[in-house]
């Protein structure tokens, strides 16, 4: 390697070699083995040039923004996710690393990177598609993750069909890829708080008719894991009105008093988070009020011999002893 | 959904599950095959429910594993949730671990000179420097470098393995973000001193500090400070010079078999100063690198003299206290200790937080539901947890053929071992007589027995037998506490 990097090549000469080389591996002609190498060497060199190396350091601002600027003017981002498939196994990871840094460069307070994929929104939803295919969705879900760090970028995310495709995704039957899902499913539900509201308020019906399937799921931990993020939801001050709205519909009240009595203790602790709120909610509607009072005895009973074991935590038997008293003390609406 | 030829199956029927190869807190792997590719491999099965901590954990253990593309590192091949229970699928290596390997050795001949050649470690260790070099690259530390944790394949394969303690360096596989960690994992006895100091984080130069270590275990059977408990190995860590090939020698010279270059070697990783130990790229470049062999010299080395895996499952690898295990600080500030070989974390959940750090190979009846006592559990030993594998360490202490008293150390399963094949196997290795293996087997199985099925009201069970042996020397004047002509077998507690 040279060590001034005299024989290095300009930005405009990358990229254009990168693309070059990808557009042939899309082609998938004879040449392809060679297409491959050419993709993944001047990756490792656009890697390098934002990255640096154990001899090099990053290089100046000044190449970084042309080689962003070079980035934008030749889609080579879009046609990168889209050929992601046909690249190397350490060449997908190259794309995500260029990707990332590209993505969080900064000029100002401004974000040209994020400005550039609000104008050319099918680089998200590719990148959402590649949870349809093993062996990039990992890839896909390190640089969508960081998309969603930009609320421009979660809404467009959001605010699309192919968010709902994720309740598939967070399914599937390989773990990682369900894991990393639901990982970048959770970011774009939780990271911009008044975003999310907002969403979970315009899109309630859908949403949670969606998300009833993921909490009645099969597997384990896709039942685990959304229960879990519904407490979350439900029990953030911003998402105040989207909890009220569940906790006056009976069959969430029954599908949590279920999962209270599921065999795993995990899933029975994360139900009683969701339940709490039914019980302390000060303005009960009927039927809710109804399922409650029916129950009263046994719940009183099942509450206290609840996961005795956790003596530790005390907000727990804080909220445990709470509940017992407001069962105790329910009394049928008067008329 | 995947590409083709390599995907493997994603559901429990397609897989028949072995024999059992490890036994973690909260995880058991088997070996198993996998029937639609006709091919064998491991599966890691790891219960969820006892996994308390998020799932963000274990996402980020498999990742690691996923992530990495290099035939030193151990090869992942899928997951799928079963039940309460996550099935890593992972490449087979039939040789075991390093570690398996060195006390087999260690107990079927005299390694008081040094356990294997310096072209055994060197050829080893530039497998290992391989897989550390490519997972530096990738931006990640391992954490938990040691023999424990290297594994061989049969072909002489290195890997690798164990991803339950490490980490990405960067968060997100970003690079440029984060340069240092401030989480403190690890075994102490491998553990660098900035790793314990905790004060300014650490980097990838800390997995050299470890693999330092590992150099003078494949040497000398162990780590330096083995014989001292995590505390004590903190402190001598942090205030003596750093340990050398001779910190845990019994006699002068006991190593002196091994080469300046060899030791010079050892010297660079183990540096107080992480910043003046080699990278592993540069590491790899050493003299003593150019002692290295092929597979095939492995495979005559290390894999044919290792145990086989049928008589490694039976043998749980006990250690000395303090020689393994781990020691984490809480996020309180508290330090805790977890040995890896005990399931010490049965009754209480926040303990263990990261409970796929450690498969040590270990014995366990083939327990399908893994917490559950296997059998012969009912019974301990000395320390031994419930529902940790029922297996009993003894020493047959006796004279050998020059009349020098001699412990012979030995494993023990119950339904696994027989008294007699082990009686055998000792004959076999040359360490008693033919004749006294019929009171050796007696013996062995009485003590045993009394120990497993003590009489009711009966009182403590003996811990230990002395019995005649047939092939006394008539000259000699009978001692039974001499143990001339006689044997003494002990449990170890």
């Amino acid at each position: 390697m040279p060590l001034f990097g005299k024989s290095q090549k300009s930005p405009a000469e990358l990229v254009r070699s990168l693309k070059d080389a990808v557009t042939a591996l899309e082609r998938g002609d004879k040449k392809a083995e060679k297409a491959q190498e050419d993709v993944s060497k001047n990756l490792v060199l656009i890697k390098n040039m934002l990255y640096g190396t154990s001899d090099a350091e990053p290089q100046t601002d000044i190449i970084v923004a042309q080689l962003a600027q070079e980035l934008y003017n030749t889609n080579l981002l879009l046609l990168l996710i889209q050929n992601l498939n046909r690249i190397d196994f350490e060449g997908k990871k190259d794309v995500a690393q260029v990707f990332n840094n590209v993505l969080r460069r900064q000029i100002g307070t401004r974000s040209p990177t994020v400005e550039y994929i609000c104008t050319k929104p099918e680089i998200l939803f590719t990148l959402m598609s590649g949870y349809e295919h093993q062996e990039i969705a990992s890839n896909c879900g390190t640089m969508l993750r960081e998309c969603a760090r930009y609320e421009a970028l979660a809404k467009i995310m959001l605010y699309s069909d192919d968010f709902y495709n994720f309740f598939r995704y967070v399914e599937v039957s390989t773990f990682d890829i369900a894991s990393d899902a639901f990982s970048t499913f959770k970011e774009l539900l939780t990271r911009h708080k008044m975003l999310c509201a907002e969403f979970l308020e315009a899109n309630y019906d859908k949403v949670f008719s969606h998300y009833q399937r993921l909490l009645n799921s099969e597997n384990y931990v896709t039942r685990r894991q959304s229960l879990k993020l519904l407490g979350e939801l439900l029990l953030d001050r911003h998402n105040f009105s989207i909890m009220t709205r569940y906790i006056t519909n009976p069959d969430n009240l029954k599908l949590m008093m279920n999962m209270l009595k599921e065999k795993s203790r995990n899933i029975q602790f994360e139900a009683f988070h969701v339940f709490k709120v039914f019980v302390a909610n000060p303005n009960k509607p009927k039927p809710i009020l109804d399922i409650l009072l029916r129950n009263q005895d046994k719940l009183v009973d099942f509450l206290t011999k609840f996961h005795t074991d956790r003596s530790e935590d005390e907000q727990f038997n804080d909220e445990k002893a709470y509940l017992i008293k407001q069962i105790k003390e329910l009394k049928p609406l008067e008329h | 959904m995947a590409g083709l030829g390599h995907t493997w199956p994603n559901s429990q029927d397609d897989y028949e599950l072995l024999e059992v190869i490890g036994v973690g807190a909260t995880a058991v792997v088997h070996a198993a095959y996998c029937q639609p590719r006709a091919e064998k491999c491991a599966i890691k099965r790891i219960n969820l429910e006892k996994w308390n901590t998020s799932m963000d954990e274990l996402l980020k253990e498999i990742q690691a594993m996923s992530s990495c593309n290099h035939e030193n590192v151990v090869t992942y091949y899928t997951s799928f949730v079963v039940k309460e229970e996550l099935w890593l699928v992972l490449r087979l290596l039939e040789g075991g671990s390093l570690l398996d390997i060195i006390k087999h050795k260690m107990r079927i001949s005299n390694c008081k000179h040094g356990v294997f050649d310096e072209a055994t470690i060197a050829t080893v260790l530039k497998e290992v420097l391989k897989g550390l070099e490519y997972f530096h690259q990738n931006g990640q530390i391992h954490r938990d470098i040691k023999a424990g944790n290297i594994l061989l394949g049969d072909e002489g394969t290195v890997q690798i393995a164990d991803f339950g303690v490490s980490a990405w360096l960067a968060t997100g596989r970003d690079l440029s973000r984060q340069k240092v960690r401030h989480t403190f994992v690890g075994t102490p006895c491998w553990m660098a001193p900035e790793v314990m100091e905790q004060n300014h984080g650490y980097d990838f130069k800390a997995d050299i500090w470890s693999f330092g270590i590992t150099a003078i275990e494949m040497a000398t059977g162990t780590a330096p400070y083995h014989k001292y408990p995590p505390m004590k190995v903190l402190m001598l860590t942090l205030q003596n010079d750093p340990p050398t090939l001779d910190t845990g020698a019994e006699e002068k010279d006991q190593y002196k078999a091994y080469g300046k270059t060899f030791r010079k070697m050892i010297s660079e990783c183990l540096q107080k100063d992480p910043t003046k130990r080699p990278s592993a790229t540069e590491l790899l470049k050493h003299s003593f690198f150019k002692k290295a062999k092929d597979r095939k010299y492995l495979v005559q080395t290390l894999v044919s003299i290792g145990p086989s895996m049928e008589t490694r499952v039976h043998k749980a690898s006990k250690r000395q206290p303090g020689a393994s295990g781990r020691l984490h600080r809480m996020e309180t500030g508290e330090w805790v200790w977890e040995s890896e070989e005990e399931d010490d974390d049965e009754e209480g959940d926040g303990g263990r937080d990261r409970p796929m750090n450690q498969l040590p190979r270990a014995d366990s009846s083939d327990s399908d539901s893994e917490g559950e006592p296997a059998e012969g559990a009912g019974f301990t030993i000395g320390s031994l947890a419930a529902g940790e594998a029922p297996q009993i360490d003894l020493v047959l202490r006796m004279r050998n053929a020059n009349k020098e008293l001699n412990d012979i150390r030995f494993e023990f399963a119950p339904g696994k071992d027989s008294a007699d094949g082990i009686a055998t196997e000792l004959v076999g290795a040359g360490l008693v007589a033919a004749c006294d293996a019929a009171a050796i087997a007696a013996q062995l199985q009485r003590l045993v027995d009394l120990n497993l099925f003590p009489a009711p009201g009966g009182g403590a069970p003996p811990r230990s037998l002395t019995f005649r042996l047939d092939s006394a020397d008539p000259a000699d004047v009978l001692d039974e506490k001499g143990l001339v002509g006689y044997a003494q077998i002990s449990i170890v507690d």
